[in-house]
């Protein structure tokens, strides 16, 4: 054929034509998209084999059941474990994103480290383990050589009862230091109230999942208060359980918050006055005589009046709630209605199994004595102390004691000096830790009585109300011991670094989970290898203490953390109830007695009086002890109790006392915390910032929640720029107008503003516990976190 | 369009009770740790992130204190009607004929984001940068699904590699049918207040089958015919009310 235009043309067009038709240019697409997608930094997830470790979630003291999927080596996914009793397969933000704790480089310390460049510069030297240590244990025999070892101090933030806790106090007590301190929390409120009323030592334990109507504080209990796996996975039940037999919960909050929403009627007093409104529904409890009559008149003190031994006539509970507390009292206190005080208090009253429970947010900060102590005693009216479904007194996880420490003369001579922080003297009877009175201390004086401070397992600069104070206070410590796996804030301000394992990677165990009704005993086990050149911080304490020697080494004879830890769970099956054995509850996690003797009334009661008290004798002791060195009147001044007479005995409203001038600072500043936020000593996980709202954090700005009518005053409009200042300082924050905030208060979130941390999370928001003003709780002197006076200025 | 109506193979769904959801956000990160979704430094940024499950928050706009706040979690519909597969000019998406799940194939795609602008639910997401994974934290990345580059649209597959697990599983032991709870996505296993159901709309004996009937069900822009499988629950009027664009007068 020959070559012609004509030709060449047809040949061309048949071919592109015959092509078009064929698969190859849809193919030659597909691989170029394909091809241009290939890139080498686009990650390939290695294969393995699957397994799945169970073990305990040890981010907070809940001690949620968690389940760890693997693949090879490799941790991939956290899930809720439903064989778990304390959760039941629901877990929290926190605690699903654990991976971005354990596998985030940017926020871990990789191997010990001493700093080389002045404080702050963030030079650091990489040393040996055996150096550090070396290190820190020639510090504290300069200190027991020189027979200064009170100069040594622990601020401490593992759960109380865990082993952990204890054996940094056995290290700092058989050293000769009684400076061992732990971050504030609302157990220990929980407690103090127990032991005021109760006798018993243990935190008040709730069986929310048998009560029908829930009288809530102020608890976030939707929110992520106390251990959120099982809070939420009761609330499951509850909203199960059908019309009929449906749970009632009733919550008082100043906002409008996830518990307040889903509850079935919300309560909005004015912040601080909770106790007022406790007060109020006992006035109509006892004024109907609608309260339980058989505990009251057998197996309570102090609810008549009565005569002591003197013969000196006292008040009782009753008459001083009815002269008190009548509810239009408590409307102009509280500014609830009368008739809706009246209402809640017929439906607490008439509930077959009512249950009042007090706290705050997410129960991690402490709250205020009194007002615990009168919720509780709405407990005690409808006698539903030790009953299903209401407040329940349990003994302790029966762990086995470790053998006594013998102290050395040193020891002994450091152990009779008083406390830096005052707790437990005469002015703060109840209290066993009080980290603001430890920043006071130092920075009244010239120079710091502390030589040596350690810190496990908490960031203070960051979560302590007040930082700046406590940060002024570090600034002036010659030497600070960080254990912290993470570069916090705190960590970041220590000269010598000793990190700890993350909880993936360790062994370590929590006491009695918080706010469970049963004491369990959990212990997590290690899912990974340790990934960085980290050490688990009970062998560093127990190899300390070798290098220590003496007799301090005698008080630590294990080789490792494990062995102590097993030494005190022989207890658990000594106990004789089941037969179980270390490998059985290392295996499965946890130990526990799941059924509880109810009742009992005549012999629970370990006060004085042997009864449940609405007198609580111990204040009488403290009062009394107090008042040998102070005037009595001094000693309430002293103890920040306003009111006078009997009541100062018994659960009351005090009003919280602010220094701040209610002119120059109109407003109210309540830090307010969120599920889905960590606010605690570890930092909030990039997978968390998904969950933010664009009116909670946009940017670098974080956003307060106002009433819209409060911000009209400032000439505030969603979205504007302003400034909060409080006594103590200011933040500059954007405003959300938010229906659900109750006018006149400011709602910051706890959780963002970190100075440390990487990229995910630093600089973003503020941080609320820089300007809280705080004032000291009557009777309990711990910090009142949430009566901040502030303006608000519009920029 | 032409309604395809087929009752053979498995109509996943889904049904959220709005009356027990709190919130909490569990599910948006399940759902990210599941299928290796990466986190960029601005999350706040939500033009640019990815949220497969994104949780939108809506109140009644009732003043203080009668404020009521609800969630509404929203992963991808998984239309029976899917407005993002017929504009795909890459046959990068397409809705199974057998589980009635809507696919995304990234490798396909060409970044045109098409489906992006004809999704009325938001719930497709582009790959503005490369995936970040900084300082390590690959290592938690799951074989299961594989990363995404950038340049491609990803969204919500129901755990698609959950399904084809379970299946792996039943085939071994020679059973051809999944049980109602063998198959189930991350965010639904991992709700704490089981407020999320799912199950095959096809079995009138499995949950969904059942939920979907209540009078208190609908599902979001339903007057757009998308037939969305994924249903809500709430007892409440306002917030039923707040699912579809309604005249004055017009919702009962």
């Amino acid at each position: 054929m020959e070559l012609s235009r004509r030709n060449f043309i047809k040949f061309a067009a048949g071919g592109l034509g015959g092509t078009m038709l064929s698969p190859l240019p849809w193919k030659l697409i597909d691989d170029i998209a394909i091809w241009t997608q290939n890139w080498s930094w686009v990650p390939v997830p290695a294969r393995g084999k699957f397994s799945y470790i169970k073990t305990v979630c040890t981010l907070c003291p809940g001690a949620c059941g968690i389940e760890v999927r693997k693949v090879g080596s490799r941790a991939v996914k956290i899930e809720g474990r439903s064989d778990y009793p304390v959760n039941q397969g629901a877990i929290c933000p926190l605690g699903m994103a654990g991976l971005q704790i354990l596998y985030n480089g940017g926020i871990r310390w990789k191997a010990p480290m001493k700093r080389v460049g002045p404080r702050g510069s963030q030079e650091w030297k990489e040393i040996p383990w055996d150096e550090a240590i070396d290190e820190l244990a020639i510090r504290i025999k300069g200190l027991r050589d020189k027979g200064n070892p009170e100069k040594l101090a622990a601020i401490d933030g593992n759960q109380s009862r865990s082993t952990m806790a204890l054996l940094i106090k056995r290290l700092i007590n058989s050293i000769g230091s009684p400076n061992y301190m732990f971050m504030p929390r609302e157990e220990d409120t929980h407690a103090t109230a127990n032991f005021l009323m109760q006798g018993t030592n243990g935190p008040i334990a709730f069986d929310l999942e048998n009560a029908d109507l829930i009288l809530s504080f102020g608890c976030g209990l939707l929110d992520g208060w106390g251990a959120p796996g099982r809070m939420l996975s009761t609330w499951r039940q509850w909203a199960n359980n059908g019309k009929k037999h449906k749970t009632y919960l009733v919550q008082v909050d100043p906002r409008a918050s996830n518990t307040a929403s889903k509850a079935d009627l919300w309560l909005a007093p004015f912040p601080g006055t909770e106790a007022a409104l406790a007060m109020g529904i006992a006035h109509v409890i006892i004024k109907g005589k609608l309260y339980h009559k058989k505990f009251i008149e057998n197996h309570s003190f102090g609810f008549y009046d009565w005569f002591d031994e003197k013969g000196v006539e006292h008040k009782g509970f009753s008459k001083i709630v009815l002269e008190k507390y009548s509810p239009q009292m408590v409307e102009n206190i509280t500014g609830i209605k009368r008739r809706v005080i009246i209402e809640v208090a017929k439906k607490f009253a008439s509930a077959h199994a009512p249950i009042a429970i007090a706290g705050k947010g997410k129960g991690t900060l402490p709250g205020s004595l009194y007002e615990f102590m009168a919720v509780h005693a709405l407990n005690a009216l409808k006698g539903r102390v030790n009953k299903e479904g209401g407040s329940l007194i349990t003994d302790d996880v029966p762990l086995a004691q470790w053998s006594d420490v013998e102290y050395d003369s040193v020891a002994k001579d450091g152990l009779i000096k008083e406390r830096v922080d005052c707790a437990g003297t005469p002015q703060y009877p109840f209290s066993r830790s009080l980290i603001h009175k430890f920043t006071d201390a130092i920075n009244s004086g010239h120079g710091s009585p502390i030589d040596t401070l350690l810190l496990c397992s908490a960031n203070p600069v960051y979560t302590i109300p007040d930082s700046q104070s406590f940060i002024e206070a570090l600034a002036k410590i010659p030497f600070i011991v960080s254990f912290s796996p993470f570069m916090d804030e705190t960590s970041l301000m220590a000269d010598l670094i000793l990190p700890d394992h993350t909880h993936l990677e360790k062994i370590v165990d929590i006491v009695w989970p918080t706010g469970i009704q049963y004491p369990l005993y959990a212990l997590s086990q290690p899912v990974v290898k340790p990934i960085y050149r980290t050490k688990h911080s009970g062998d560093v304490i127990i190899s300390l203490a070798d290098r220590i020697g003496g007799q301090v080494a005698g008080s630590f004879q294990w080789t490792n953390f494990e062995e102590a830890l097993k030494e005190r769970v022989r207890g658990l099956y000594d106990s004789g109830n089941e037969k179980v054995s270390w490998a059985d509850i290392k295996k499965n996690g946890y130990w526990y007695i799941p059924a509880h003797s109810f009742g009992r009334w005549t012999d629970i009661f370990k006060t004085p009086s042997k009864k449940f008290e609405f007198f609580s004798t111990e204040i009488e002791l403290a009062l009394k002890a107090y008042s040998k060195e102070k005037s009595f009147d001094n000693a309430l001044i002293n103890l920040g109790i306003s009111s006078k007479g009997d009541e100062v005995y018994m659960p009351h409203y005090e009003e919280i006392k602010s220094g701040a001038d209610k002119k120059e600072y109109p407003l109210l500043l309540f830090p307010m915390e969120l599920i889905n936020l960590a606010s605690g000593w570890i930092g909030n996980p990039p997978f968390l910032n998904k969950t933010l709202f664009n009116h909670q954090l946009k940017r670098d700005d974080l956003f307060v929640e106002v009433n819209p009518k409060t911000a009209s005053q400032y000439r505030l409009k969603e979205g504007s720029k302003a400034i909060i200042r409080s006594p103590k300082g200011e933040l500059k924050v954007r405003i959300h107008l938010f229906d659900g905030a109750m006018p006149g208060v400011i709602f910051v979130p706890f959780g963002l503003g970190h100075t440390a941390y990487d990229k995910h999370l630093k600089g973003k928001g503020v941080n609320p516990n820089k300007i809280i003003d705080q004032v000291e709780d009557p009777l309990s002197g711990q910090p009142v976190w949430w009566n901040t006076r502030v303006e608000l200025i519009k920029i | 369009m032409k309604k395809e109506k087929y009752t053979k193979g498995n109509k996943y769904g889904m049904v959220i009770d709005l009356d027990k959801c709190i919130g909490c956000g569990i599910c948006t990160i399940a759902c990210a740790s599941e299928n290796n979704v990466s986190v960029l430094y601005d999350e706040s940024d939500k033009t640019r992130n990815i949220t497969w499950l994104q949780i939108y928050m809506v109140t009644n706009g009732k003043e203080f204190p009668e404020t009521e706040v609800v969630y509404i979690p929203r992963p991808c519909m998984q239309c029976d009607n899917p407005p993002c597969v017929p504009v795909c000019p890459a046959t990068a998406t397409r809705k199974d004929p057998n589980t009635r799940i809507v696919s995304q194939i990234y490798t396909r795609c060409i970044g045109c984001r098409y489906c992006m602008a004809a999704c009325p639910y938001h719930a497709r997401y582009f790959n503005w940068f490369d995936p970040l994974f900084p300082e390590g934290m690959d290592r938690y990345l799951s074989p299961e699904v594989s990363p995404r580059m950038r340049g491609v649209v990803e969204k919500c597959t129901f755990c698609h590699h959950r399904l084809m697990r379970a299946k792996a599983k039943a085939y071994a032991e020679g059973r051809r049918d999944l049980k109602e709870d063998e198959y189930i996505p991350a965010c639904v296993q991992a709700c704490p207040t089981k407020a999320i159901t799912f199950g095959d709309l096809n079995k009138p004996k499995h949950k969904v089958s059942k939920l979907i009937k209540s009078p208190y069900a609908f599902r979001l822009l339903e007057r757009l015919n998308t037939e969305p499988k994924v249903y809500y629950m709430s007892t409440k009027n306002w917030v039923r009310r707040m699912a579809d664009n309604y005249l004055e007068g017009e919702f009962k």
